[in-house]
């Protein structure tokens, strides 16, 4: 039997990016789950709600992918139970980094991006890790994943300061799909969070499928 | 010591349902020294009183009232090396959480956290209550906050109090005196009268600490400032 | 940061771990096959570098004579190279003999081509389809050496996927346009699966005057078409 070994880290393909707006900000994956070249399934979510107005992305190994959701939504049920309020974008950066780095020498594969407003002062935030839980907090997008390369290219041309939630969204969605349209292991559809202080539209993208 | 008997727990129920040992804790704090705490509208004030057993004592060298972080505070009632290890306990657990979160524990939580190491010691083999009483007052969410911590693990929260020697009086006292618009420097008076209701001989810069706490954080008041404020009051 | 820098391929590993110099005819979908109306090449158009999707609109299928056609798996330049030195000397024996060359003849010609460079890490898996005085043609060759005939080869990454629709669908007696159909439907499934195959599915018939384009459609407009047709069949 014949084998060949890639990063483990692009083993299932995959790929994140937030973006900030005015007011708002952004969040948006691929939907693809593969093995390798194989693609398994399309409707992949890899994005996930951590509270009203705050989204975590995990793209990297689906198996860790999913148990860092997991133990994440443990510990942040844990804290809005004990504290009795909602887990701020900056407080789930800091439990991120927490948890990565209890893994420092055997990580967790994934590389996080969370993308929120602040409930107090509605300020937008990002943040993106890598896997043992080094944080980044730029002021204008973050990605992350398999075609990570590609998206700083697409990000780097497109964004502008001061986007409005329908803008960014046309934005980011170009940005996303455009760099996973020239990636062999993500794309197979998307799916965009636009989050503003209170709504959170979510849609669909009609991509390529190849 | 376990191969002993009786080794159990020290708190254990008596046959009405009491647990002595914490009645006998909530005595050693109502023999201890007075403390005084009081919410005001721009923060919160701790004050103690803090007798020499001997004039030759360096007073300044002896503290009650301590930072637990830059916006919380902390006295107590009752024994002063178990009063220590609490402090010890409360600034550990409020950099854990800090730690953690990135971002400085609220006082709700610090207390809850300190309550439950109180309680701990009320059931744990080995070990017996803490001899104290504790005043915590702190600020965040842009407002003051005060709890008092028993040693059973119960704690409450306060917009004035008293508790130590004569802290019957002293609650009375503040009944009468308090109002919700009392500003901080009005505080810190209302609480030198309190714990003048039972004070013996003349009050001073060396017998009595004074902590405040507002939006700026928490700081025990300077020997110099608390004489200010006791000169404002003959 | 941990950094995936190998490429597909980098490590070949056989059952003992050891690792193995050998080619895996990667990021391709490939397909050809005979029937009673000739011989159908369907390949799709990705051209990729690693994980990178290096171009979109690759022609895989090489004329070789206007009777001849060339696939490529494998290595571009080693493919292309070669299929252009088969074209030259397609081209020599035509002059030479005043025939065209057989699809027997010009398969052999690169299978001892390459042969000659056994062992120098040339990377190809190539059909060679045609049509001569026998009739319709088609041969696998590859950077061993090896040359075999056969009604039915699929090579590339995608092989695996092209080959399960073939195999369920294939008849020799099919129509023209049923074996369009059937190449077409076997390599857009190939695209949809395999992460290294994509782009546009081009169709190519060898009848007895020669090879022509029958179709090259996007894989994504294929998916909504074939998905509406599914949708369609479904509800009824």
């Amino acid at each position: 039997k014949i084998t060949y070994f890639q990063s483990i880290l692009s083993y299932n393909g995959g790929c994140v990016v937030a973006m900030k707006g005015k007011n708002c900000v952004a969040i948006a994956s691929d939907l693809r789950f593969g093995v390798q070249l194989q693609t398994i399934a399309t409707d992949f979510e890899r994005v996930f709600e951590v509270g009203p107005n705050l989204y975590i992305g995990l793209p990297g190994l689906v198996t860790d992918t999913q148990t860092v959701a997991q133990k994440l939504q443990y510990r942040t049920k844990m804290y809005e139970m004990r504290e009795g309020r909602q887990v701020r974008p900056q407080t789930l950066m800091a439990m991120v980094q927490n948890l990565l780095y209890e893994r420092r020498f055997g990580p967790y594969f994934v590389e996080p991006v969370i993308a929120g407003i602040d409930p107090s002062t509605n300020e937008p935030f990002i943040c993106a890790f890598d896997l043992i839980g080094c944080a980044s907090t730029p002021g204008d997008f973050c990605v992350a994943g398999t075609c990570e390369e590609n998206l700083f290219g697409m990000c780097e041309t497109l964004w502008r300061e001061d986007l409005e939630p329908e803008d960014l969204f046309e934005v980011i969605s170009q940005s996303l799909v455009n760099a996973f349209d020239r990636d062999a292991s993500s794309g197979w559809g998307a799916v965009v969070h636009i989050i503003e202080p209170h709504q959170v539209t979510t849609r669909r993208l009609k991509c390529r499928q190849d | 010591m376990s191969s002993e008997p009786y080794s159990f727990s020290l708190t254990t129920f008596s046959p009405s349902g009491k647990l002595v040992q914490i009645e006998y804790a909530l005595a050693a704090v109502a023999a201890g020294a007075p403390a005084v705490a009081i919410k005001a509208k721009d923060g919160a004030v701790l004050a103690t009183e803090k007798k020499h057993k001997s004039i030759l004592i360096e007073e300044h060298s002896i503290v009650k009232i301590e930072n637990i972080t830059n916006h919380i505070g902390m006295v107590y009632a009752g024994m002063g090396p178990d009063y220590r290890l609490l402090v010890r306990q409360a600034r550990k657990i409020a950099q854990q959480y800090e730690r953690n979160y990135l971002e400085p524990i609220p006082t709700t939580q610090l207390v809850q956290r300190i309550a439950a190491v109180m309680q701990e010691y009320t059931q744990s083999g080995g070990v017996r209550p803490f001899g104290v009483s504790l005043l915590i007052c702190g600020w965040d969410n842009d407002r003051p906050y005060v709890f008092q911590c028993d040693p059973s693990g119960a704690y409450f929260s306060w917009k004035a109090t008293a508790m130590g020697k004569n802290y019957i009086n002293g609650k009375t006292f503040l009944e009468k005196r308090y109002n919700e618009d009392l500003e901080v420097d009005d505080a810190v008076h209302t609480a030198i009268l309190t714990l003048k209701e039972s004070f013996e001989g003349q009050m001073s810069s060396d017998n009595i600490e004074i902590g405040v706490c507002n939006k700026a954080g928490f700081r025990r008041l300077s020997p110099a400032e608390v004489t200010d404020y006791l000169a404002n009051i003959a | 940061m941990f950094q995936a820098n190998t490429q597909i391929g980098d490590y070949l590993v056989d059952e003992h771990g050891r690792k193995i110099k050998l080619h895996f005819d990667h990021g391709t979908t490939t397909l050809g096959f005979k029937f009673q109306g000739g011989t159908i090449l369907v390949a799709d158009s990705r051209a990729t570098s690693g994980q990178y999707i290096g171009s979109g609109n690759v022609r895989k299928i090489i004329p070789i004579t206007p009777s001849l056609l060339g696939t490529m798996a494998g290595g571009a330049a080693d493919c292309t190279y070669w299929e252009r030195v088969l074209a030259k000397q397609c081209k020599i024996y035509q002059l030479r003999n005043r025939v065209h060359i057989s699809v027997a003849a010009a398969s052999k010609l690169l299978a001892n081509m390459v042969y000659q460079y056994k062992g120098y890490g040339l990377s190809m898996g190539v059909m060679i389809a045609g049509y001569d005085k026998k009739g319709p043609g088609l041969y696998y060759v590859d950077n061993d050496g090896s040359r075999m005939p056969g009604n039915l080869f699929s090579i590339g990454s995608g092989s695996i996927y092209a080959y399960g629709v073939v195999d369920s669908g294939y008849r020799w007696d099919m129509t023209d346009e049923e074996a369009h159909d059937l190449g077409r439907r076997a390599v857009y499934h190939a695209t949809h699966r395999d992460g290294a195959s994509g782009g546009i599915v081009r169709v190519y018939h060898i009848k007895e005057d020669g090879w022509t384009i029958i179709s090259e459609d996007d894989c994504t407009d294929l998916h909504w078409r074939y998905q509406d047709e599914k949708m369609a069949s479904s509800s009824q």
